[in-house]
């Protein structure tokens, strides 16, 4: 009697492992399922010719549901990123009349503590009307869209 | 009795020589059968890195390697921030991947190189063209392993959004091998 017992605890304990395994092996590759609170504390890393500085005025412009802090031990996301600014050359200026500078960017916001990534953009203007400003104004528009949207 | 022992003595140092020259024969076999297995597995490795054309680029996949569904991957730094439009191609094109910022906390690692060219005069008066030529090569490896799974490399004459068009590029075929 004693040892149908134990067998049948042996099964149990056995059975646990393989539950508790499968659900750690699904844990592993689990989709993301974080998203950007709003309120959030949010530094923004320096970006190339100063694309961070454009990037934090269009965050208050655009009124971006998120907190900007100076220091990155204060915050909970980062956001970094690549930026280019090509003035019109003169062969763009006489042959198609364009003055307006082709800008292009891409920003990432990762999770400090986790060190994930959950959002990312990247904007390509081949005429900008108002230069840098426009582009970090899409970058901040659809930041926008992502928090509101959850 | 003396011829006796001499000729025991003698047999016995015989089937000494002949055991050993046998069992150093036997030994050199071996290793030059391990050495052609292992030449002929590298050359089966080779053989199995199938290059397949793409609509704007080459894709290679080694033994048709997959990638799981949310699998962590690190996106290494890349001239001119390419990173960033690689992680935001893969974003954009609902690649069902977790990107990490942090190398060790991820199973895969993509690196690679691009180019941008923006276009020039002659291209501007000649082509009426002002869109940039674009060129990238990326490769996925296994982190663990040390192995390369996925290569691809995309060239656009006329990029019309740039490196984001690259970039989303790279992140379009990277998806084909993610198991979803």
């Amino acid at each position: 009697m004693s040892y149908r017992r134990s067998g049948a605890g042996i099964v149990i304990i056995l059975m646990i492992i393989a539950v508790f395994g499968a659900q750690a092996k699904d844990a592993k590759n689990a989709p993301p399922s974080e998203k950007i609170p709003s309120g959030a504390k949010v530094f923004v890393a320096p970006i190339a010719d100063g694309f961070d500085t454009f990037l934090k005025d269009a965050v208050a412009k655009k009124k971006v549901p998120v907190e900007l802090v100076a220091s990155r031990d204060q915050a909970d996301y980062e956001i970094s990123g690549t930026a280019e600014s090509q003035k019109a050359g003169a062969a763009k200026k006489i042959i198609f009349g364009n003055w307006h500078s082709r800008e292009e960017a891409s920003i990432t916001v990762s999770n400090i503590k986790s060190g994930e990534v959950v959002w990312a953009y990247s904007v390509h203007e081949e005429a900008s009307t108002h230069g840098k400003r426009s582009s970090a104004e899409a970058c901040a528009k659809h930041l926008k869209e992502a928090i509101e949207s959850k | 009795m003396q011829s006796k022992t001499r000729f025991v003595s003698l047999l016995l140092i015989a089937l000494t020589v002949s055991f050993a020259t046998y069992s150093a024969r036997a030994w050199s076999q071996a290793e030059d059968k391990s050495a052609q297995g292992q030449s002929t597995a590298e050359a089966k490795a080779a053989s199995d890195i199938k290059s397949a054309p793409s609509d704007e680029g080459q894709l290679a996949t080694v033994n048709n390697a997959k990638i799981p569904a949310y699998a962590k991957i690190y996106v290494a730094p890349m001239p001119g921030g390419f990173e960033n439009y690689i992680i935001a191609g893969l974003r954009n094109k609902k690649v069902p991947l977790t990107v990490m910022v942090d190398r060790s906390k991820a199973e895969y690692e993509i690196s690679g190189v691009s180019e941008s060219e923006k276009a020039g005069w002659a291209k501007m008066l000649f082509i009426g063209s002002q869109q940039s030529n674009e060129q990238a090569s990326i490769k996925v490896s296994d982190l663990k392993t040390g192995a390369i799974i996925f290569g691809y490399s995309v060239h656009k004459g006329n990029s019309v959004r740039g490196r984001q068009s690259a970039g989303e590029a790279c992140a379009k075929h990277l998806k084909q091998v993610v198991i979803d």
